[in-house]
């Protein structure tokens, strides 16, 4: 059984509010795509594929809250490793884990509305694909900045490392 | 940096442990305040994805300006119906019913389809145009019953669609038009029916029980719709209003134009509308002639559209320019809405009056391709 100490405790905190933000914003957003490649899929069953893939694409942002936290876990000492023994080192593991939850909270719902939209889009006119791909990637931008803050933090943070 | 957090929180006087807790309660309350902020617009969005993407590909098979203009240069109603069957949307229908039927009836699946997937916040008005077809298949059945069609012929003009279809089918073998009404009994359109049966017997017409129905149909689809709470019901507001009031419009126009008083015509019009309230309704059924009804229009977004018909129909061209004009003008109105909302009831609207209006265009070419030698040109005057 590990010794869970104040800043480890902070950490792990951290690491929930990673995947559990990211999660909320990346199963939001999913949910709203597949809503919409479900109504294409049943009018035209060539969707099924492209509605695949536009519903994938809002599972990155959990993707980046899970990895962040996986991180946490491993360099506060919950899966091995050293102990944070400093408060100041678990509150910064709280900032890692908020800029990548709720990043990936905001980008994973937008996200949603716009692949939902395309999946539309997609169905009445085949020539939106490329385009709708490009539309959809944009809210992309703002889970990777949550993921690049996180991973700053964790570096000059002294947690990785 | 720890020592001064600590060191800050001596001074406060608070345990370190209490002021973790704080610290964590904290993010909670702010982790639930961005959930249940940044939630409300998805809350919004998120019931109308999937039937978005079900009318949006439906909207895609419409028929587009190279296959409308195709389907006008048909020979004949033999081309025009193969043309049809090489369409998935009415192949199916046209291997059942004869043309015009198919037409009908593939519309009547189409108001059932929206109404079975729209969300509910905006149902009962899809419900309610649904209605149209029972509406529809009433009158053909209370005329069947008049001029006398046997009851082959008159179950070959009901349409296998909407609520009442079964109760309908029923009727067929009934032996009058009051034995009609009288089977309708229980169905909400047993009392209203019932009520035109007086004026009915006194002008020997089936005028009134078509009236009644129509005014009893815009009162429901006028009030199906809630105040206007968000902007899909605005718009739904706005689509539904206008459709009424395009309704009463054409129906004082007609009437004026067959020289209707105030007083024959009033008890055939429902007493409210969307820009025409029942003040201007009122104005515009006791002016004298179409002209008036056009010049007291003056102030309302109807009277522009109204204009060149009205030189038209002056030029001795029939009564129909007001209506192929306003009907265009829904047409582009309900298009303009469907851009207003994208991600809610806006491409509903928008498949819809595509949907009718390609219906409404396809009847039009149908019957002039019945006619020998019908020119081009003027049925592409008649369409919508």
């Amino acid at each position: 059984m590990v010794e869970i100490v104040l800043g480890t405790a902070l950490a792990a905190l951290g690491a929930g509010i990673a995947v559990g933000f990211a999660g909320l914003g990346s199963g939001l957003g999913q949910g709203m795509a597949a809503a919409g490649s479900v109504g294409a899929v049943a009018e035209d069953g060539d969707m099924f594929a492209r509605g695949i893939i536009f519903s994938a694409l809002c599972e990155t942002q959990a993707i980046y809250g899970f990895l962040i936290a996986i991180l946490l876990l491993v360099f506060s000492g919950l899966l091995g490793g050293k102990p944070i023994d400093n408060i100041a080192i678990g509150i910064v593991a709280i900032g890692a884990g908020a800029a990548v939850g709720f990043a990936g909270l905001g980008s994973g719902m937008g996200q949603g509305i716009v692949a939902g939209s395309s999946v539309g889009a997609i169905v009445e006119n085949e020539d939106m694909f490329a385009r709708g791909i490009i539309f959809s990637a944009l809210p992309e931008t703002q889970a990777i900045y949550g993921f690049l803050i996180a991973i700053l933090l964790m570096v000059f943070g002294n947690i990785l490392g | 940096m720890a020592e001064d957090i600590a060191t800050l929180i001596s001074q406060l006087n608070i345990d370190p442990q209490v002021f973790m807790v704080f610290l964590i309660v904290a993010l909670m309350i702010v982790g639930a305040v961005v959930v249940v902020v940044a939630s409300r617009p998805i809350l919004d969005v998120y019931p109308y994805l999937n039937p978005i993407a079900k009318v949006r590909a439906r909207k895609g098979r419409l028929l587009d300006d190279k296959q409308m203009s195709e389907i006008l240069e048909s020979n004949n109603i033999e081309e025009f119906s193969s043309y049809l069957r090489g369409l998935p949307d009415y192949a199916p229908y046209l291997a059942e019913y004869p043309i015009e039927k198919s037409l009908d009836v593939h519309m009547a699946d189409t108001y059932k389809f929206i109404s079975t997937i729209v969300p509910n916040e905006v149902k009962d008005s899809f419900d309610v145009l649904a209605t149209k077809v029972d509406i529809a298949n009433i009158k053909a059945l209370l005329t069947a019953k008049e001029v006398g069609y046997s009851n082959e012929e008159t179950s070959n003009l009901l349409l296998p669609s909407g609520s009442l279809y079964n109760d309908l089918d029923r009727l067929v073998d009934a032996n009058s038009v009051n034995d009609v009404i009288a089977g309708l009994d229980g169905t909400e359109y047993g009392d209203i029916l019932a009520d035109a049966i007086p004026k009915y017997e006194e002008e020997g017409s089936l005028l009134p029980f078509s009236n009644a129905l129509d005014k009893y149909y815009l009162h429901k689809l006028l009030h199906s719709t809630k105040v206007p709470g968000n902007d899909n019901t605005k718009a739904i507001y706005s689509y539904i209003g206008t459709q009424v009031d395009m309704d009463n419009l054409k129906l004082i126009i007609r009437a004026k134009a067959d020289g209707l008083d105030y007083d024959a015509l009033s008890p055939y019009l429902i007493s409210e509308g969307y820009q025409l309230r029942e003040w201007k309704l009122k104005d515009l059924m006791e002016s004298d002639s179409v002209e008036g009804v056009i010049s007291s229009l003056d102030g309302t977004k109807y009277a522009e559209i109204l204009q060149e018909p009205l030189s038209r129909y002056n030029n001795g061209e029939s009564i129909s320019v007001f209506e192929n004009a306003l009907d265009s003008y829904f047409a582009d109105y309900s298009h303009s809405l469907s851009l207003e909302k994208p991600l809610g009831v806006g491409p509903i609207i928008g498949f819809l009056s595509g949907k009718e209006r390609e219906i409404k265009n396809l009847k039009i070419i149908a019957r002039a391709k019945r006619e020998e030698g019908f020119p081009e040109a003027k049925i592409q005057e008649m369409l919508v």
